[in-house]
């Protein structure tokens, strides 16, 4: 069976846009989420000016703090296409959608749109949750108000003052059809989200399965973490607390955690078999994606195992380096540490979230993006955050404060779980960076 | 009778368990019964009043009573409904395919529950839920730190987050890991999570595969919504049944339902090996397209793209296809556009394959149609029967689809089954019998 590469990748985080500027804050140990209590989304870094608006005007600056610092992105990097056909697709298009086409159109950077037979052979798979659409933002409150007094019948009131394009752009597979637009592919295109989705690896999963099984020549994974409505913040810190001050020693695995920082991040990985790569040239340096799984289980903990062991199993050997889930959350890192650290014995562990915070429907594809450019590197960079590891996690090699030289390692694993004890699924990742 | 298994080749992809709840019918053999008798699960929605819209009064609602029965067999406190539906569905089908033991190797599970919104899937659940997001504006605005504050103490419903123990709880029933898939992929979700099933299986990353959907979303919010798009039905008559018309020439839009079903497939191998003997049907290919020209409106070069291609990947040619099980939705564009497909694929002799469209009966049930109308592929093999299109009393000649107002008995080797939904979503699979049947 052909092996699947990731020839090329596209990343936007609170960092900026690219993997570099992300590799570059962590060997920096700079942290990219607002440090202080009530920073919350739409702020940028301590000190640094306040976030403009999103693209879709989803968040105001005016309406940026929450209990909850949040690392985010910044409008200027996630641009829409110019021209007349991306001009009527805007009313369609959430904030979300403005992160996915502009990863998806960095990833693909020089390379012509795919036609023909190729782009037959060419899929989309998205991991991006429902946005609840405007059901939750500012506009719906105050048509809630003003049903309590309207006269007309509620549906019709609805559909006088509801904008005509919000139920079609709060459906995840519609932002999967801007990517297709975007980068020609009309293979197909399915969204893996929510329960499964297990931070953007069971969309890895379920690409590398239509590579695998032929039906596909490549696809482009794209992941979003857009901005959260502020239910959407406290559901998920009622499910797993979320950390309220980023600050030193706040971060993954370390004594001092309580809890994940969100983090917004939009990141794209083309996925080929490995005997179509020439298709877009040579310009990219590839990573082969060796195996990728997710499992749920009644517990989280089960879930880790299952996914980790089924994934390290295809590849028979121990990583070198570990790209761990590694959230902040109290109970997911211990979790997490106490069912891998076997797994991953030796292997340099280190984690982005303390960086980036945790970007929750695609935070194993950015952690994949870069742990592939690592391995390139041969460096291995610290967890943003973490000053003091916890004993309790166990006799791990966290990468703490400065980067470790790993210019013998070839394989990393990256882990990565769906938020909160409900969802009770993880993925697991393998990457190869020897020689193909 | 059900064809026997032993007939198939190990590595055959077999439907051994299947489940329904739709307005028709909470059971497999009620919803046949139904589909044969031409009964309809449509009525006007009376529990709000849309009597200013311009279209969409009628829906498939399961009845009551039909409810109640759900409740008690699926339901469990903090469950939302449409996680109740994919349970139930899912236990029938587990229960007809005899999975009584935990396979010996992670299971697949894909799903699609289609989310009905913050509020549920109750239209009287919404007013309240309004309500409350007023008393929210007007207490606190929209500053994120004070809604916070406001809401940290009050109860969220289950469907806030479009997250839920569904799978945690389905690893938990069957007693192994999962492997699951949660989906999305519009109105052709249900084709497209059989097609991921049944992938699964073929690569050997899972003995057995559980398929699941539900929908339940007949909202204010998702009606004003899709009235927007015009794409309801404008059946105003005396008989709501007559609301659903696919391929007549008086139809005037889809009408949406709540339903959900659920799917046991596995290889031949693996049946046999659990002492299963019998099968509902094998499935064949697929194919699947993303459409980039329009973000709702169907695609004739798509549509007939995916049916080719799920023709061809069965080893099968036009001439092979018995019955079509279409998408049918009765909405003007889609059905003249599937018809068109059809007939480019077929030529001349689409006049003479019978063509069944459950939607007439049922509504349209989204994501959840592809796998509650796959049973009612499956049933026309194993009974060599195609379902009645029983409100099409005037066909649309520029459809020029064959449909019947009764039952059509004839033997059926194979059937067509298409699925299709806004975002450019096209996905056609064919399903076939044992032994007797072309492409193996």
């Amino acid at each position: 069976m052909p092996r699947i590469l990731i020839t090329r990748t596209g990343l936007i985080t609170a960092a900026g846009a690219g993997v570099d500027p992300v590799l570059a804050a962590m060997e920096a140990g700079r942290s990219h989420i607002p440090s202080g209590v009530g920073t919350g989304a739409g702020a940028g870094p301590a000190g640094a000016a306040p976030a403009a608006p999103a693209a879709d005007g989803t968040q105001s600056p005016q309406h940026r703090r929450t209990p909850w610092p949040t690392a985010t992105l910044d409008p200027a990097d996630t641009p829409w296409p110019g021209g007349k056909l991306w001009d009527n697709a805007k009313k369609y298009a959430n904030t979300a959608a403005f992160g996915a086409v502009a990863a998806a159109v960095q990833a693909m950077a020089g390379a012509e749109p795919v036609t023909g037979d190729t782009a037959i052979a060419s899929g989309v798979v998205m991991a991006v949750g429902c946005s609840g659409s405007d059901e939750l933002n500012e506009a719906m409150a105050r048509i809630a108000v003003a049903a309590q007094t309207d006269p007309r019948p509620l549906p019709k009131l609805l559909y006088d003052e509801v904008p005509d394009f919000s139920y079609i752009r709060g459906i995840p597979s519609q932002i999967g059809q801007f990517v297709a637009i975007a980068t020609g592919f009309r293979g197909s295109n399915v969204a893996v989200y929510g329960e499964g989705g297990a931070g953007g690896l069971g969309a890895l999963a379920q690409a590398s399965r239509l590579l695998r099984s032929g039906e596909l020549d490549r696809v482009i994974v794209v992941g979003v973490a857009p901005p959260l409505s502020t239910t959407m913040l406290v559901a998920y810190d009622r499910e797993d607390r979320l950390g309220t001050a980023a600050v030193p020693g706040a971060g993954p695995f370390d004594a001092g955690r309580s809890g994940a920082f969100p983090g917004q991040a939009a990141v794209a990985l083309l996925l080929e078999r490995e005997d179509v790569v020439p298709v877009f040239g040579a310009d990219a340096v590839p990573v082969e994606l060796v195996s990728c799984e997710s499992r749920c289980t009644p517990e989280r903990s089960g879930a880790f195992a299952a996914a980790a062991g089924a994934a390290l199993s295809r590849h028979g050997a121990v990583p070198d380096v570990w790209w761990a889930h590694g959230s902040g959350s109290t109970a997911t890192d211990a979790e997490e540490c106490a069912v891998l650290g076997a797994l991953a014995a030796g292997a340099h562990v280190t984690s982005s979230k303390g960086t980036l915070g945790t970007a929750f429907e695609c935070g194993g594809l950015v952690d994949v993006a870069l742990a592939a450019e690592s391995l390139r590197r041969g460096q291995t960079p610290p967890v943003g955050l973490l000053v003091k590891p916890d004993p309790d996690l166990g006799d791990l090699e966290f990468v703490v404060g400065t980067a470790r030289p790993a210019a013998s390692a070839r394989t990393a694993l990256v882990t990565a779980a769906s938020h909160g004890a409900k969802a009770a699924t993880a993925g697991a990742a393998v990457l190869w960076g020897g020689a193909l | 009778m059900n064809p026997s298994i032993s007939d198939l080749d190990d590595d055959e992809i077999v439907i051994t368990g299947m489940g329904v709840v739709t307005p028709i019918g909470a059971s497999v053999a009620d919803f046949w019964e139904a589909n044969l008798q031409g009964r309809s699960g449509l009525r006007y929605e009376d529990r709000m009043d849309l009597s200013q819209l311009p279209c969409g009064w009628v829906a498939g609602i399961i009845p009551d009573a039909m409810k109640d029965e759900v409740r008690e067999r699926s339901g469990a406190e903090g469950r939302s409904w449409g996680d109740t539906l994919m349970h139930d569905a899912l236990d029938q089908a587990l229960t007809d395919a005899r999975l009584t033991s935990a396979p010996a190797r992670a299971a697949a599970l894909v799903w699609a529950r289609v989310w009905p919104g913050p509020s549920g899937s109750f239209p009287q659940d919404y007013a309240p839920h309004l309500q409350l997001q007023a008393e929210r504006y007007q207490a606190v605005g929209t500053d994120p730190a004070a809604v916070a504050e406001y809401l940290a103490d009050r109860p969220m419903p289950p469907e806030l987050t479009d997250v839920s123990e569904f799978q945690a709880e389905v690893a938990a029933r069957i007693g192994t890991p999962v492997l699951g898939t949660r989906l999305e992929a519009t109105c052709s979700g249900g084709l497209r999570a059989i097609a991921e099933a049944a992938r699964l299986l073929r690569l050997g990353d899972a003995d057995v595969a559980l398929v699941t959907a539900s929908v339940s979303r007949s909202t204010p919010y998702v009606l004003s919504q899709y009235g927007q798009l015009m794409a309801l039905s404008r059946w105003k008559g005396e008989d709501p049944a007559h609301a659903s018309t696919p391929f007549d020439a008086r139809r005037s839009g889809m009408v949406i339902n709540e339903s959900a079903g659920a799917l046991v497939i596995e290889t031949a191998a693996h049946a046999r090996s659990r002492g299963v003997g019998r099968f509902h049907a094998v499935i064949g290919g697929w194919g699947l397209a993303v459409g980039t020209g329009h973000v709702t409106a169907p695609d004739v070069t798509e549509v007939e793209r995916v049916i080719r291609t799920a023709i061809d990947r069965s080893g099968l040619t036009p001439d092979d296809i018995d019955t079509v099980n279409a998408h049918g939705t009765s909405t003007k564009l889609n059905d003249v556009t599937e018809a068109g497909a059809l007939r480019r694929v077929f030529g001349d002799r689409l006049s003479e394959i019978d063509v069944c469209a459950v939607k007439s009966l049922t509504g349209h049930g989204s994501a959840a149609s592809g796998v509650v109308e796959t049973v009612a592929a499956a049933l026309t093999l194993t009974h060599d029967v195609v379902p009645p299109v029983a409100t099409t009393t005037e066909p649309d000649p520029k459809c020029g689809v064959k449909t019947s107002l009764t039952p059509v008995e004839r033997p059926v080797r194979t059937v067509l089954k298409s699925s299709f939904g806004f975002g450019g979503q096209y996905a056609s699979m064919v399903f076939r019998k044992a032994a007797g049947a072309p492409g193996r």
